[in-house]
């Protein structure tokens, strides 16, 4: 009987695994759909996309579009004191969660079917019927305040040195803040603030409603009555400034009593997924550095051959980690930027892993990709992707990200476009977007001076190795990376206390 | 109480009769055990998630095993030494195996065992990971020279950690409250030990030989495959793997008899913090402690309790506030914590958790409380099995405890069994002043 029924079971997951439907509408100004039914399913996921984000910060308020929507997100509603909605989520193992980026927003929700009811006429009055009670906005900007002041700052050495990057490629641009913004702005924000950013922005034509799972065939209909009470409007994209490109080796160091040294670095270029250059571009960057895999080339020279850190990786677009190693999905923007990440590592070797990263990169742009790797990485992006879409969450954010792309499924475009990619379109991607002379370099150390000065000094940096008997190669190759020449201007090295970082907009004045 | 039962209805899909499940239940998927004459134990469990596989296999090693002086971290360490290669295939021939697929994988290691997963698409690949990953665990190869350069890596990782001022407090905790069972120490080793790794390359070759055996370990394969195809090839592949044998006798913590106390002082700003121990029970699906003391940690600590709404959105004096009453095999701490928001608040918030410990020994929770977490530990169990991923490492985590995929089941079991009677006897059993060790942190000037 147990054999019997668990067939059923199975079969009926399969069934409406491959049942799935998805369908989307939206026009300028208009509330959007983007559904994917999975009938069977006892669970839904919502995802509420809001193509409002920290780039649309007034000036001298940086941070409200975060402090407005973690309102909404942990916050009470008109009728429900915060502490009332956790005891009503709890029995439920139910929460909403909210990530702000640049120039979207995305509120997340999984639910079991039995809950579906009481969970979303909550879920609802959160973000259309939001409290804003003085108690929640006190706890909320508190937090927010911690964060940048101390938690940002010295508790998260990595995060740190990427957002610092960030500052660097984006000065005087709105994407040029920390999406939680600055002490002295979020310390000026008022809960008028917060509600005049919510009444501004929170309109139908900027909200994408994502339903997946086996959600009962009434609820999109009922979900855009619900969202129809917001008063119509819709912001335009934003126009960006375009994008400055670095002069020369620019470097921020980030002076911290530390053991250790944390370095990111990068530089904008002009395409995203919906180019048809990226595909090549994101075969480059995937032999270059693919995030958290052995397969990564910075990962096999600093940190298999050599031993120095915890792993290296390169990015074609900005990235964000999302389930295991998988990148999570909704935060596209217009604007893109290349980068690699030099995970901690000991301060005595910086000066050595900086010229390798910087050689390494010189080689590819000069080099390219041999047909070898080539070959294998191509393989690899084709098979890795199949994993990217699994969860309900996760199929329903790939399915937003592609009309935002222009695809009618970006994970399906990937099977198409590979295959016909060629060693070629990587060589010429490559020459085209990267280049090793015009580099923003953010570095967390300590004795930064100390580094300055070995910098522009180009200073042999040696490095030792418990190993005695290091294989010939490498140890070749090490004199060569030892005094690898960095064309860096000391003029073109600022820097400042760590803990002066994210007090005012932009890079702190050296002290 | 309805809502979840057909939660689990729905789950099961028990479309042929209207039954009432039990909590036993809580693991839907049917799964086979096959254990090879080896002492290799495979739990296969067949899923529908079209084309993707999860093979995790679980040593049960970990922290725990590093009862020698010098040796904390090695657990660890031997993890990343198993991605070394064979004499069969040099690791660039097993990353370029696993890149070709497009597998994604990766270790950790735990205080109780150290799991390898390779998750990939693909039943037509199932051949060729079942041989890689067997050639692996019978026939790693590597010497001296390898165990020096890996040995800088665990260093690097040890660097990526130190600016985690929370790390450091619950490595203080551990070191402050045991006295000499291994959970003494956290999976990353002290950094003494960490610093001499380069040396250890005949404990390496014993580390290998006591623990990687197959009466050691445990292969758990989930998703779209033929459990007879895959039993062929792990007869075939895993057959020849030689026993250990080898019996870890872990040291015996004393009883704690007075209350203990320590503090660190950041370098740098950050948020004062807080972490409280008391020696607690080892797991147990058999024994109503750990399952009650589980009820009980989510009562008083979680985002539903009245401490936590007090504390942390009412008066806003803590920036968060938690228990963690971690499974272990030998047992292990009770661990409440807090991040503070003023350092001035910080014996306030200690002197708030004591006194709700207290409050617990006398005063019995509601009968409508407990559904409500009897209720969220189902719901939160059960959400994470969305993925052939999240099924296997689910279940790992269990079977790492008990060689048992059934324990899981038993657990819930017992969590439907808990009286608030047995919530107020395990607070008056275990939360005794002179069982706690107290550790804070707090930062440093500006720099």
């Amino acid at each position: 009987m147990k054999n019997s029924k668990l067939f059923l079971f199975i079969g009926f997951l399969t069934v409406a695994f491959l049942m799935t439907l998805s369908c989307t509408k939206q026009s300028a100004g208009t509330l959007g759909t983007e559904l994917l039914p999975v009938e069977g399913s006892p669970m839904v996921s919502f995802r509420i996309l809001f193509n409002v984000g920290s780039a649309n910060d007034p000036a001298g308020k940086e941070g409200l579009c975060n402090l407005t929507l973690s309102m909404l997100a942990g916050g009470g509603t008109k009728t429900l004191t915060f502490k009332e909605i956790q005891k009503k989520f709890y029995p439920m193992a139910a929460g909403v969660g909210v990530r702000i980026e640049k120039e979207m927003s995305v509120f997340t929700g999984a639910i079991h079917i039995d809950n579906l009811d009481e969970y979303y006429a909550i879920f609802k009055e959160m973000l259309l019927e939001p409290g804003f009670r003085e108690e929640d906005f006190i706890r909320i900007k508190t937090n927010q305040l911690n964060f940048l002041e101390k938690t940002l700052v010295g508790n998260m050495d990595e995060q740190f040195g990427k957002e610092i990057l960030n500052l660097m490629m984006y000065a005087n641009h709105p994407y040029g803040h920390h999406d939680a913004g600055t002490v002295e702005s979020v310390r000026g924000l008022s809960l008028d603030d917060v509600n005049a950013f919510y009444q501004e922005h929170f309109k139908p034509g900027n909200i994408t409603i994502g339903l997946a799972g086996g959600y009962p065939t009434d609820l999109p209909n009922k979900v855009k009555d619900d969202f129809s009470v917001l008063p119509e409007g819709f912001d335009p994209p934003l126009e960006l400034p375009a994008q400055r490109m670095p002069e020369g080796l620019e470097i921020v160091i980030a002076d911290k009593q530390t053991p250790a040294t944390n370095i990111s670095m990068g530089f904008p270029h002009t395409i995203g997924k919906s180019s048809d250059d990226y595909f090549a571009l994101w075969i480059a960057c995937s032999h270059f550095g693919e995030h958290r895999q052995s397969l990564s080339l910075l990962y096999q020279k600093i940190r298999e051959d050599r031993g120095q850190n915890y792993g290296d990786y390169a990015y074609a677009d900005h990235f964000i980690q999302g389930r295991r190693k998988f990148p999570a999905t909704n935060y596209c923007r217009q604007q893109q930027y290349f980068s690699i990440w030099i995970r901690a590592l000991a301060n005595s070797n910086r000066h050595f892993v900086l010229r390798q990263a910087l050689r390494e990169l010189k080689k590819l742009v000069e080099e390219g990709i041999s047909e070898e790797r080539f070959e294998l990485v191509r393989k690899y992006l084709l098979n890795y992707t199949k994993l990217y879409a699994q969860t309900l969450g996760e199929r329903l954010g790939w399915q937003m990200d592609s009309r935002y792309y222009g695809y009618k499924n970006f994970l399906t475009e990937v099977q198409e476009r590979l295959p016909k990619i060629t060693r070629e379109d990587v060589n010429k991607a490559i020459k085209t977007y990267l280049n090793t002379d015009n580099v923003c370099i953010a570095i967390i150390t300590q004795d930064a001076q100390g580094l300055k000065d070995a910098l522009v000094a180009n200073t042999p940096s040696p490095i030792s190795y418990a190993n005695p008997n290091m294989p010939q190669k490498i140890m070749d190759e090490d004199l060569v990376i030892q005094t690898f020449p960095l064309d860096i201007q000391p003029e073109k090295i600022h820097i400042a206390k760590a803990s002066n970082f994210f007090q005012k907009t932009g890079i702190p004045k050296t002290e | 109480m309805h809502k979840y039962l057909s939660f689990f209805l729905c789950l099961i899909l028990s479309l042929a009769s209207p039954m009432i499940l039990q909590a036993s239940q809580i693991f839907p998927f049917n799964y086979k055990v096959v254990e090879l004459e080896n002492g290799f134990k495979v739990i296969s469990i067949p899923l529908p998630n079209p084309n993707i596989i999860s093979y995790y296999t679980i040593v049960r090693s970990g922290s725990r095993n590093e009862v020698e002086p010098g040796k904390s971290g090695f657990a660890h360490f031997f993890e990343h030494m198993m991605f070394k290669g064979t004499e069969n295939m040099s690791p660039e021939e097993y990353d370029n195996f696993l890149s070709e697929i497009g597998a994604g994988t990766n270790a950790y290691t735990t205080d109780d065992y150290t799991c390898y997963y390779v998750v990939f698409a693909g039943r037509e690949n199932l051949e060729s990971v079942v041989k890689a990953e067997a050639d692996r665990f019978i026939n790693l190869y590597w010497d001296e020279e390898m165990i020096k350069t890996e040995a800088k890596v665990i260093e690097g990782e040890y660097y990526a950690s130190v600016s985690s001022p929370s790390r450091r407090l619950f490595e203080l905790l551990r070191d402050t409250a045991f006295e000499t069972h291994s959970y003494k120490h956290t999976t990353l080793g002290y950094l003494e030990d960490i610093l001499d790794m380069p040396n250890q390359f005949p404990y390496s070759q014993l580390y290998k030989n006591r623990f990687y055996a197959p009466d050691n370990a445990i292969l758990l394969v989930a998703g779209d495959f033929d459990h007879d195809q895959l039993m062929t090839l792990v007869n075939q592949h895993y057959g020849d793997w030689e026993k250990s044998g080898y019996s870890l006798i872990t040291a015996k913590e004393p009883a704690q008899t007075q209350a203990k106390r320590a503090h660190y002082d950041w370098p740098t700003q950050t948020l004062p913090m807080l972490a409280i121990g008391f020696h607690g029970p080892a797991y147990s699906d058999e024994n109503i402690d750990k399952a009650a003391l589980d009820l009980m940690a989510e009562i008083a600590f979680s985002r539903s309790s009245e401490l936590y709404q007090r504390l942390v959105i009412e008066e806003q004096k803590c920036q968060s506030l938690g228990a963690s009453f971690a499974d272990r095999r030998d047992p292990y701490l009770l661990t409440f914590s807090s991040v503070v928001k003023n350092k001035n608040d910080l014996a306030f918030v200690e002197e708030e958790i004591f006194k709700e410990l207290e409050r617990l020994k006398t005063d019995p929770v509601s009968e409508e409380k407990l559904d409500d977490i009897k209720s969220n530990l189902k719901y939160s169990f059960a959400n994470s099995l969305g993925t052939t991923d999240g099924v296997a490492g689910s279940l790992a985590f269990y079977i790492s405890l008990t060689t048992d995929p059934g324990s899981v089941n038993r657990m819930f079991d017992l969590y439907e069994q808990v009286t608030p009677q047995d919530i107020m006897a395990m607070a008056n059993k275990y939360f005794e002043i002179s069982n706690s060790s107290v550790v804070t942190l707090t930062g440093g000037k500006t720099q």
